[in-house]
């Protein structure tokens, strides 16, 4: 097994269960969806709450993307032989999360101009929540394949994985949500986005190293 | 292939759900040898190969491969140890075809291709592995005896599911590597017809 062997077999079984990632972007857009239906269409309403929303919606469809991300790996033994392969474990690991991350957030990126409409988000304060997106996503990636891994050899782990990886998202969200309130208000809100970026670079350096840890620990 | 490769097992203790495994087992495997694990189910057959290639940290024991200890860094045996666990880890949403890429990417198609054939799995090569039988999965897994270069092989179970036709074949090249200096570990209930291996057996 090489890196690049194992970075393309993971992009092919992506692919192959696209449905996964279809349903997850699916969930995104009903949660969306369902708050003009049920609280309140008006543009006064939902104007200065779609940032809010769509983090909302956003990191609960990641959680689900994420969440058996190990599963057939577990079960079929391919852990297994990511651990005896001889590569470092925490590398295959980056790249784990990299070609999820990609395969999950570009189609959410993608769908987002047409529900930034719907929720009569400014266009000016549309860039602030895609980059938003960009900058704070990867770290919810870093953090839920942590508790994925963890949680992986439990046979109720789904919900054990999300109580133990949300507290971790919160600062994600408030960060998130608070750029796009201050860029609504007219405020600077490069500090948020910094914060975002740092907390994506923190757990890029730490995710990695931890999950191969969790890893061992579930085929153990 | 290094001749001088050889696996010592010494004073190995390894604890699965508070039950005691192989408590004091030692054992040495030399070039060109077969070695044959036996043992009732749960005398821990499989944890015994994992705890060699350190899926599994024993409590206690020392190993020591090519002479040298490697019980804390086990680099150089992983390197060139091919394990084949209970679970195969044959991805069902890769062709056999892809599989084998994914785990052996250097091999060349000439090499692919006539592993596949001796494996009758060449009409398969573009079929998802999901609509495969068992034994072909396991087949599949197996293949990476012919494509890959390491010497120590570690089988669990590689018997299992194989047809008649299928444990000849594997025997064959189980023979054919031993035969060039290889080392083979491996756990079956099955007599080896081809083969002779010395046994160690697991007391529960």
């Amino acid at each position: 097994m090489t890196y690049s062997s194992f970075l393309q077999s993971e992009f092919l079984i992506l692919w192959r269960r696209k449905q996964d990632v279809l349903n997850a972007l699916l969930f995104f857009i009903l949660v969306v969806a369902l708050f003009p239906i049920g609280v309140d269409p008006s543009p006064a309403f939902l104007a200065p709450a779609a940032g809010g929303i769509i983090w909302c919606a956003a990191v609960l469809s990641i959680l689900m993307a994420i969440e058996g991300a190990f599963k057939e790996d577990y079960l079929d033994g391919s852990l297994e032989q990511l651990v005896t392969s001889g590569l470092s474990l925490p590398l295959l690991m980056l790249l784990k999360v990299l070609a999820l991350w990609g395969c999950v957030v570009v189609p959410l990126l993608l769908i987002m101009p047409l529900l930034s409409e719907m929720l009569f988000l400014p266009s000016t304060v549309f860039w602030v929540l895609i980059l938003t997106l960009l900058l704070g996503s990867p770290s919810l990636f870093f953090i839920g394949l942590i508790g994925s891994a963890l949680t992986v050899s439990l046979r109720q782990g789904s919900m054990l994985m999300m109580l133990l990886i949300l507290p971790f998202y919160f600062p994600v969200i408030i960060f998130a949500t608070s750029a796009v309130h201050a860029a609504q208000a007219g405020l600077s809100y490069s500090g948020s986005l910094a914060m975002l970026l740092a907390m994506s670079l923190l757990s890029l350096v730490v995710s990695p190293v931890m999950t191969a840890i969790a890893v061992k620990a579930s085929v153990n | 292939m290094q001749s001088s490769a050889s696996l010592t097992i010494s004073d190995l203790w390894i604890e699965r759900g508070e039950r005691d495994l192989c408590r004091g087992l030692s054992f040495d495997v030399r070039p060109g040898e077969v070695l044959r694990i036996l043992g009732g189910n749960g005398t821990g057959k499989s944890s015994l190969l994992k705890a060699i290639v350190d899926v599994i940290t024993p409590i206690e024991g020392t190993i020591y491969y090519l002479g040298k200890n490697v019980t804390q860094c086990r680099d150089v045996l992983i390197e060139s140890t091919l394990y084949i666990g209970h679970a195969v880890g044959v991805k069902r949403l890769l062709s056999v075809e892809e599989n084998l890429r994914w785990y052996c990417p250097d091999v060349s198609s000439d090499e692919l291709n006539s592993a596949l054939e001796h494996l009758g799995l060449w009409p398969f090569r573009d079929t998802l592995v999901t609509s495969l039988s068992a034994g072909q999965t396991k087949r599949v897994a197996l293949a990476r005896l012919w494509l890959s270069e390491k010497t120590l092989w570690l089988l669990d179970e590689p018997f299992s599911s194989l047809d008649a036709k299928g444990c000849t074949i594997l025997e064959n090249r189980i023979q054919q590597h031993v035969s060039l200096g290889g080392l083979v570990v491996l756990t079956t209930h099955q007599d080896l017809r081809l083969v002779s291996a010395r046994d160690v057996v697991l007391l529960s």
